[in-house]
């Protein structure tokens, strides 16, 4: 009985092919673009979940007001922590991991072994304290001790089978350009997202008291972040009450004990483990991070998109089944019930919509290595139907196929055995209070979701235009710089580098393509530190972020001198200290000249003004310009800056290659343009931006199938007014007004809803910068206009047939 | 007024051709009142479409005052019906959700008259047809008869010359019949030319001139005494 209701499910099917083809199409669009959102917004949820005791694990921000400059920092002092755990109830354990930028490899990421060199990209400092927080599952070694030891080094399971291959990597000694290690513990990393991103992590012991120095006692020196696990029933907000009384007396006796008067409060914050992930409010934070937000647009998105392709797909089927009524009549005549009719239908709808979930599932797997590249993940729908919460996920696609083969299969037939057909096809035609008669109608709910499609299609098509002009803003901002054909190269760190710097510098710029160079130990767009200074004759202290760089980086980069002089080399023995500021800084210490005048830094350092340079934008317009103090030196460098000619990239790198090798054998070459690396900035940005085109066009597209399957309900039902109409001499053009028109106010009050949300949003986005493009009213009125368009567009594909049939037909249409 | 030349139709059905109309040739003259009869499936219907110019035909030739229409485009047939065609169907074809008023006022409106023309135009024919105090109704509220009266204004509305009616009292009782008819005799009097499909003898007796269709064929054209 089944096999027959399928064999004929199948041939009407086949029958109607082009109409099962674009309802198949539309719902196989919508589960695919809602699995690819559902398995994103899932694996963000993923993070830092599966630690154990998860919910007694905080981290620690700082939230510090120096001289009224506020700055929220995902970092904190290195003192915090060994106050917290010798004089805090309540703690089981606390410990601290240095902060490392991410995005910023040389050789201090290399680790050697054999004497061959191997890339290790994050390398950090941590006591011994971070595994007692962090259960990550030790392969080798005892995860409580492992760090207990100076010089001692544990390594993620990724790293061991780089070096070792097969064999222990348990107490082997491995060397960095500085020192030697033993390794102490092998952790397995996989498949388990944490916004703690290092391969391996040295003991912080192993670093001296001399190489920490201030660094171990300076209240506002933010170096390494802090977690703390509390004792179970310990209440966070208590503990963070404690902790902030007891700090706050320790940072005023710091600061009475130091030389310069500073008015600063300081407070720190714990948050859970589980939201580190969804902070994007801090400074030196995980860039990886994102807003809880923007997870819940996309949610909405997701949901918004399943939902109305559903709909969509019920709409058009029963529109096209209600086509039906004859053989739903011969069907009864032939002695069908109303059972047997009920699953004649839910089983051809079945076959539509097990079709569509496997299409969908299967493009979702063709799609996914593209889709990754666009969201930078590694997902896959296998590991996440087989992972923990998969079953959810599982669960609520046979839900779907079933719901929605049953409202699709069932509601003709309901509509054809319980009520008048003619009535319920008539839909919102039917003038109630004109003829005082009360007939079923669907007609207000089939609106009100075409509204609510079309205020997700136009938000949509708005929030892209916005984010498009926005990133073609951030590309066109003058950033007080020129970083055209720049070449940032990361030197070598070893304390031998030194010796052989000069002739390395010498080689490398001998060739006719390299016009400039110079050394800075920053560069705008990689992570800056900060520290405080005061004018030598004023107690006004302030936080000012800090370069070091070598002679030439102005001239290089084209930074405009406002007074006084740049950088000259200098004799070697001279090791007093020279500053130059930005107009920023002026402004920041109050002073209207700086030149000649000593500035100095909280830790007793102090040196002269020699000049003031124009502000230049060496963070990202996330930032404004902050004040900058730049310091000269050519030997505490981290990067080669060459300035090349135009058009010579692939020639350079052969050159650059060779000399490289020549003097840093067992280094790696890592090197990147200064504009790529302005570009990655935003690379968050451009990511949203590729997924908010995407989305758009695949909501209006489900939007639009939406309205052909509305039109079609509505033209089925007035094709024979549409005849009498053209016969009376109306044109093309009228009669498609008539059909469109009441979509078209539709699509424009969705407009009208769509916008102050929108609004809202973007402007909420656009103010996480600091230099953003405005939000112009020509952006809402030509995407709304644009959707009127396709809309209209829309209507006119489904009603093109009818327009254009003579109207002799149409008139004898029943 | 009309000539038709070897008018031939055939419909195509999913590969089978049906000879709806085999090279008709008529004339017809002004201030004609033309009866056109048959058994069902015969080609009236066809006939009065392709002379309404709602049809195309698959051969022949048709001259409207010495037009050759089928030369023209879509757009030209379409200003050609709305100034020169008006139709009286047999089951009305009114629109449901417009009122007798709207209904009849529809005509002008696609022929772009102003407001104020087309209401001294629309009350002058709802006041020739009795149908003042019905004008707010919908075409629902309304009897058959009533019903084709409105169909029957809606056609004159726009003073068309030549008014063709597709068996106007087919769906009406013999009272309500005779009451059209007598309308459409009053407006042949008046000038109106009318080509009228019917089955009924009573109803071609109001015309001057009876044709007789079979199997997509005219087999002859008789004249009707005293007209």
């Amino acid at each position: 009985m089944i096999f027959n209701y399928l064999k004929i499910g199948f041939k009407i099917l086949y029958r109607q092919r082009g109409y099962s083809l674009l309802n198949i199409i539309g719902l196989s669009l919508g589960i695919a673009v809602f699995v690819f959102i559902y398995l994103y917004v899932q694996s963000e949820f993923r993070y830092d979940r599966h630690w154990k005791d998860d919910d007694r694990i905080y981290r620690i921000s700082t939230e510090y007001n120096i001289n009224d400059q506020r700055e929220l920092v995902a970092l904190t002092p290195f003192i915090l922590s060994n106050s917290i755990n010798s004089h805090l109830e309540g703690v089981e354990s606390v410990t601290k991991i240095f902060f490392s930028d991410p995005s910023d490899v040389n050789d201090m990421s290399t680790l050697i072994y054999n004497d061959i060199v191997y890339e290790v990209p994050d390398i950090t400092l941590g006591d011994s304290n971070v595994f007692r927080i962090f259960n990550f599952d030790f392969i080798e070694g005892n995860a409580y001790s492992a760090l207990e030891k100076p010089n001692s080094i544990v390594i993620s399971s990724d790293v061991a089978a780089m070096i070792f291959g097969e064999e222990s990597a348990l107490g082997k000694k491995i060397k960095t350009h500085i020192r030697e290690y033993t390794v102490t513990g092998v952790f397995e990393k996989k498949g388990k997202p944490t916004h703690l991103f290092f391969d391996a992590i040295v003991s912080v012991n192993s670093l001296n008291e001399e190489r920490l120095g201030a660094m171990t006692h300076d209240w506002f020196w933010m170096s390494c972040y802090t977690y703390v696990k509390l004792k179970e029933n310990i209440d966070g907000g208590n503990f963070e009450y404690d902790l902030n009384e007891y700090t706050n007396a320790q940072i005023q006796n710091f600061i009475e004990q130091s030389e310069v008067s500073i008015r600063g409060v300081t407070k720190f914050s714990l948050e859970s483990i589980k939201d580190v992930h969804f902070n994007t409010s801090l400074l030196y934070d995980n860039p990886e991070n994102v807003d809880k937000l923007y997870l819940l647009v996309f949610g909405i998105i997701a949901a918004f998109i399943l939902l109305t392709a559903s709909i969509n797909y019920v709409n058009l089927a029963t529109a096209r089944s209600l086509k039906r009524a004859k053989e739903i009549g011969v069907f009864k005549v032939l002695g069908a019930i109303k059972r047997q009719l009920a699953f004649q239908y839910i089983s051809e709808s079945l076959i539509l919509t097990t079709l569509a979930f496997i299409i969908a599932l299967s493009l979702v797997e063709i799609l996914m290595p593209q889709f990754n590249i666009l969201v930078d993940k590694n997902l896959t729908l296998v590991g996440s139907l087989f992972s923990s919460d998969g079953i959810v996920f599982g669960l609520l696609l046979i839900f779907l196929i079933f719901t929605l083969s049953i409202i699709s299969g069932y509601f003709p037939v309901f509509v054809l055995a319980y009520l008048q057909p003619a009535n319920v096809l008539k839909g919102n035609r039917i003038l109630i209070s004109k003829h005082g008669e009360t007939r079923f109608t669907t007609a207000g709910l089939r609106k009100f979701l075409v509204t609510t499609q079309y205020i997700v299609a136009i938000s949509m098509i708005i929030s892209t235009v916005i984010i498009y002009q926005q990133m073609m803003f951030l590309k066109s901002y003058d950033l007080g710089f020129n970083s055209k054909n720049v070449m940032v190269i990361n030197l070598p760190q070893d304390t031998a580098f030194r010796d052989r710097a000069n002739d390395f510098f010498e080689d490398i710029t001998n060739n006719d393509d390299v016009l400039m160079s110079a050394v800075a130990g920053n560069i705008p767009g990689y992570t800056t530190g900060r520290m405080m200074y005061y004018v030598n004759d004023s107690n006004n202290i302030k936080t000012l972020s800090v370069f070091l760089v070598g002679s030439n980086f102005f001239k290089l980069l084209e930074i405009p001198l406002m007074e006084g002089s740049f950088f000259v080399e200098r004799p070697n023995d001279d090791s007093s200290l020279v500053y130059i500021v930005n107009k920023a800084a002026l402004d920041t210490l109050g002073e209207r000249n700086l030149v000649g005048k000593n500035l100095i830094g909280s830790t007793g350092t102090s040196g002269e003004v020699i000049g003031v340079v124009r502000d230049f934008q060496f963070s990202s317009l996330y930032n404004g310009i902050n004040p900058l103090v730049i310091m000269f030196s050519d030997t505490r460098t981290r990067y080669l800056l060459l300035k090349l000619k135009d058009g010579c990239q692939q020639d350079i790198m052969k050159h650059i290659n060779g000399v490289w090798n020549k003097y840093n054998r067992t280094q790696y070459l890592h090197y990147t343009y200064l504009d790529d690396k302005l570009a990655s900035l935003y690379k968050g940005d451009y990511k949203m931006l590729s997924l908010f085109i995407y989305f758009s066009i695949f909501v209006i597209f489900i939007a639009s199938l939406g309205l052909y399957g509305l039109s079609s309900f509505l033209i089925e039902q007035r094709t024979k007014e549409l005849g009498i109409r053209k016969v009376l001499g109306g044109s093309a053009k009228s009669i498609l007004l008539l059909l469109a028109k009441d979509y078209l106010k539709l699509v424009l009050i969705a407009g009208v809803i769509a916008s102050p949300i929108v609004y809202f949003l973007m402007s909420r986005w656009l103010n996480t910068f600091a230099i953003s493009t405005q939000l112009n009213v020509w952006i809402f009125i030509f995407s709304i206009a644009l959707v009127l368009l396709i809309a209209l567009l829309t209507v006119y594909i489904r009603a093109r047939k009818v327009i254009k049939e003579r109207p002799s037909r149409s008139i004898n249409f029943e | 007024m009309i000539i038709t030349n070897g008018l031939t139709k055939v419909f195509k059905s999913e590969g089978v051709e049906t000879l709806a109309l085999k090279e008709v040739s008529l004339k017809v003259n002004q201030g004609d009142f033309i009866a056109i009869m048959g058994p069902s499936g015969c080609g009236k219907t066809t006939l009065l479409n392709l002379l309404g110019l709602i049809d195309e035909p698959t051969a022949g030739k048709y001259f409207y005052f010495g037009q050759d229409v089928y030369t023209l485009s879509e757009r030209q047939k379409t200003e050609l019906r709305k100034q020169n065609i008006g139709f009286v169907f047999q089951n009305f074809n009114l629109i449901d959700d417009l009122t007798v008023y709207e209904n009849i006022e529809l005509p002008l409106i696609y022929l772009g008259w102003k407001k104020k023309a087309r209401n001294e135009r629309v009350a002058e024919v709802i006041n020739n047809m009795e149908l003042d105090h019905r004008q707010k109704l919908f075409p629902m509220q309304l009897s058959g008869g009533q019903q084709q009266r409105v169909a029957v204004a809606r056609a004159i509305v726009a003073k068309p010359p030549l008014l063709l009616a597709d068996e106007p009292t087919g769906n009406l009782d013999s009272l309500h019949g005779e009451e059209v008819m007598s309308i459409l005799g009053r407006l042949n009097n008046e000038g109106t030319t009318i080509i009228m499909v019917t089955h009924s003898q009573s109803d071609a007796a109001y015309s001057r001139k009876i044709v007789h269709l079979f199997d997509g064929q005219i087999i002859n054209e008789n004249i009707i005494k005293g007209s």
